[in-house]
């Protein structure tokens, strides 16, 4: 396996889509490829730190205010 | 905005209360919108629009097991028409997708900024990032070409499964993971610089 065909791979790799012999191919060019280790390391590092987003801020007061006065007008039909 | 769809027809329960509706779903549509849009301004507008439309037609709502599903299709839905509204006013999408990624690349890094280490099994609620972890994490997101930052956002944010966004979207699975795929490796670019220093 080339590290292009790696690259090609990565979203199945780390999804854990891929075959045990298919995975077997790429650990094992892992083990002989730092920069490779890295690219997956980064990658694996950036999903896992935008899990870390909050999916539910609070909203910013003063649209609070404005949305709850929008919210009340439509609940009276306006 | 087009009317959202029908709500699902669900078990003969008491509809859910606006209030109810504003509080536990509110900020998630508008988070949501804001990352889809990449502005507060635009992610308010959609955020009014889909609450609106959703008070409007509570009264039809048994219950809301499916609620949070219903909205995320709705507020997708309402993101993308405002956004192809304002493309088509402001004229101003002159560049493809494929040129605005390859343009990412070239934009320097915020510096200074170092993003944690979560480990595979850690969970969410575990690591707490502090704001300007988050700023640098946004703002890479804000700079992801349409057209791949709703799917990072659906995938790698909301945690939906590519079936579901593809389905959302209007998309093949095949689409949806070739444009994630490409979607990670530009954030990988835009972030590997914070996680540069525990690397080496």
């Amino acid at each position: 396996m080339s590290c292009e065909e790696l690259v090609g791979v990565l979203l199945d790799f780390v999804g854990g889509d891929l075959s045990p012999e298919q995975r077997a191919v790429i650990e094992q060019h892992l083990c002989g490829c730092p920069p490779c280790g890295q690219h997956v390391e980064e990658y694996r590092l950036t999903i896992r730190v935008t899990r870390l987003l909050p999916k539910a801020d609070p909203l910013p007061p003063a649209f609070e205010a404005r949305l709850r006065a929008a919210l009340a007008a439509a609940e009276r039909g306006e | 905005m087009p009317s959202p769809p029908d709500p699902p027809e669900t078990a003969d329960l008491p509809p859910p209360t606006p209030e109810h509706v504003f509080r536990e779903y509110a900020p998630r549509i508008y988070n949501l919108a804001r990352r889809m849009l990449g502005n507060d301004a635009d992610a308010e507008d959609v955020t009014q629009d889909v609450l609106v439309q959703v008070v409007r037609k509570l009264h039809t709502f048994r219950g809301e097991s499916q609620l949070p599903t219903w909205l995320h299709r709705v507020t997708v839905n309402a993101a993308l028409a405002h956004r192809e509204k304002r493309a088509n006013r402001q004229k101003r999408e002159m560049a493809t997708g494929d040129e605005a990624l390859e343009a990412i690349a070239a934009d320097p890094p915020t510096v200074g900024v170092r993003l944690p280490r979560p480990g595979a099994e850690a969970a969410p609620e575990q690591t707490v990032l502090a704001a300007e972890q988050r700023a640098v994490i946004e703002r890479a997101i804000a700079k992801l070409p349409e057209g791949f930052r709703e799917v990072y956002v659906l995938a790698d944010v909301e945690g939906l499964p590519n079936a579901e966004i593809a389905d959302m979207l209007d998309l093949s699975v095949a689409a949806v993971k070739s444009r994630l795929h490409r979607a990670r490796e530009r954030m990988r670019v835009l972030l590997a610089p914070h996680f540069e220093e525990a690397l080496t």
